[in-house]
């Protein structure tokens, strides 16, 4: 009995540095990558702990072409606006269809569900025509407010489900005490829902960091690209890839979002497991 | 006297909440009917009309041209193989993807030393954007100095000297499949952690005192309260990776020979590389109907387990 308990425990251990190697040594690699001089990347066998850490690459990527940082820095403007656009405009609709309960609201879910499942590809195609005649495309107002749309949907039923954890009777009495309906929605209702919000508002900024195929169909001028599609288009395009630099972009563009994941993680895991299960 | 004014107070607050709502909800709305639901239809439209870049910048209306669109998609054997490879990629993804999601969730949750620590870091590949995952698999998989190629050298000894996942029309999609498990396995974990964790305990040990085996107790006690979460976490994971482009882009670009070449790809080839926005609707229309199917059949498959 002891015995089998010491081998399944074992085999436990293994099982999991298994899939944790799987998991976390990708990223050890790209760390590593983008210390290293290009000469010692493309070395054969490949060297485990970078010879001679250097930080050229860094340096190459802060210095030699200002276009990483327009990409960057577009795509700080484009997430956070849409991140808060959306956080917006889910916790007017999450607060209606978390309290008033009307024959349209079945309709209005069943259509944000629907609404998510659509192929992206399908609305850009028609998009790029349309956004065309609203003077939105090359924009960074359309692309924001196309992303926000393609955000909405699970923001609103995340943010819902919070509005649902709030007591009415708190609201009840508020109201009893002559506040308004919006006085009672941003005094005393929102702020008991901080942590959706925060939760919406980290997953929002996280996807749209993310996009790759709104800014690829929807901008064409290079200095308003953001991060993804300008990486793939100025860095990925050539046939001899400077790959120590690749690393160094991929380093750069992931710290962000791993920044915030490690501050708000509480925030995000509860609320993305409480949209899961809900929505 | 008072309950007639009640009742007038009664109506006039209804009327009031229905205005209220529909004024909250009223932003929603309009965003997803003007980017989502019209767009959407609107390239439903389209997919039977020849309609290309040149209708976009003159703003002429795409004509109709009986099912051409379609027809030429398959005369041109393009749809069939997309939607095969569309499908065999789902399909091994979403099981690969739950079984390692529900074997690293019940490791951690057992009683391991650093449970906490691991569960957070073990969420880094998620926070990855797309087009960065498949920036790191390429450096891993690169040809010539990748540490795939190396690996693969040292385990055979030196027979396979260069071996080229993605080059390889046999092994491009399991390299992409590889990527794409890296990048999604800990949402699944997460999602799955959660409902391990709402499993009554109290019930996992009377099982245990009643002499229930390990096996017994997972499959009738933890697996059926579990199924609702099991539920929602397959169903994300199989619309992710039915919607996947990033990575088929970035990492093949649906080659070598169209071996990757997905709904997706092949969609946004004909739309917005071969400028063909009328044929690239209609692969959109026909990958929307089976992506509904699939769903539909999926929630019809688990409709007979208890839920909730």
């Amino acid at each position: 009995m002891k015995r089998r308990q010491t081998l399944s425990a074992i085999l436990k251990y293994f099982v999991l540095a298994v899939i944790l190697l799987f998991l976390l040594f990708p990223l050890y690699w790209v760390l590593i990558t983008s210390f290293k001089t290009n000469m010692e990347a493309y070395a054969f066998p490949p060297s485990f702990l970078p010879q001679a850490p250097t930080v050229e690459s860094y340096i190459k990527l802060f210095t030699e072409n200002n276009e990483f940082f327009i990409y960057y820095k577009n795509n700080f403007i484009i997430s956070g606006v849409s991140a808060a656009l959306t956080v917006l405009v889910a916790l007017l609709s999450g607060y209606a269809l978390s309290r008033f309960h009307f024959r349209w609201n079945a309709w209005i879910v069943a259509a944000f569900m629907s609404a998510q499942m659509f192929p992206m590809i399908s609305r850009l195609i028609s998009l790029y025509g349309l956004m065309r005649g609203m003077k939105l495309i090359n924009t960074h107002a359309g692309l924001t407010l196309a992303l926000t749309a393609a955000m909405l949907p699970f923001s609103i039923m995340l943010m819902s489900s919070f509005f649902d954890s709030v007591p009415v009777a708190v609201e009840e009495s508020a109201r009893i005490d002559g506040a308004s309906r919006f006085g009672v929605l941003f005094r005393i209702v929102v702020p008991l829902v901080k942590p959706g919000i925060l939760a919406v508002g980290i997953y929002s900024f996280l996807l749209a960091w993310d996009d790759y195929l709104h800014a690829a169909t929807l901008i064409q001028t290079d200095s308003l690209r953001t991060l993804s599609i300008g990486i793939a288009l100025r860095y990925l395009g050539e046939l001899s890839y400077d790959w120590s630099l690749i690393n160094t972009i991929s380093i750069v563009g992931t710290i962000p979002m791993l920044l915030l994941f490690f501050f708000f993680q509480k925030y995000m895991v509860k609320g993305l497991v409480a949209g899961a299960v809900k929505g | 006297m008072p309950k007639a004014m009640t009742s007038t107070r009664r109506i006039k607050s209804a009327t009031g909440d229905k205005i209220f709502s529909l004024g909250l909800l009223a932003p929603a709305i309009l965003l997803t009917f003007v980017f989502i639901l019209v767009p959407v239809i609107d390239s439903v439209i389209k997919s039977f009309t020849e309609y290309k870049i040149k209708n976009v910048i003159s703003g002429a209306p795409g004509t109709w041209n009986n099912f051409e669109n379609y027809i030429k998609l398959f005369q041109n054997d393009k749809l069939m193989p997309a939607i095969i490879t569309t499908f065999v990629f789902v399909f091994a993804v979403v099981i690969s993807q739950f079984l390692i999601g529900f074997i690293l969730a019940v490791i951690l949750d057992s009683k391991i030393r650093g449970s906490r620590f691991l569960r957070s870091i073990m969420m880094m590949p998620w926070v990855v954007p797309t087009m960065i995952s498949g920036m790191v698999w390429l450096w891993l998989y690169q040809p010539q100095y990748g540490l795939l190629r190396y690996l693969v050298q040292v385990v055979t000894g030196g027979s396979v000297a260069d071996f080229a996942i993605l080059n390889n029309p046999n092994t491009a999609l399991l390299g992409i499949g590889i990527a794409a498990l890296w990048k999604q396995v800990p949402l699944t974990t997460l999602l799955l952690l959660a409902g391990l964790q709402s499993v009554p305990s109290d019930m996992l040990e009377a099982a245990t005192v009643d002499g229930a085996s390990a096996l017994r107790r997972f499959v009738s006690i933890v697996i059926p309260y579990m199924m609702s979460v099991i539920k929602v976490t397959v169903s994300m994971s199989i619309i992710e990776n039915f919607k996947q482009f990033p990575l088929f882009w970035t990492m093949t670009g649906g080659g070598p020979d169209g071996a990757t070449t997905t709904l997706a790809i092949l969609s946004y080839r004909e739309a917005f590389v071969s400028n063909d926005l009328g044929s690239g609707a209609a692969v959109t229309t026909v990958w929307m109907l089976l992506m509904i199917l699939v769903v539909f059949a999926y929630n019809k498959i688990f409709k007979a387990e208890p839920m909730d």
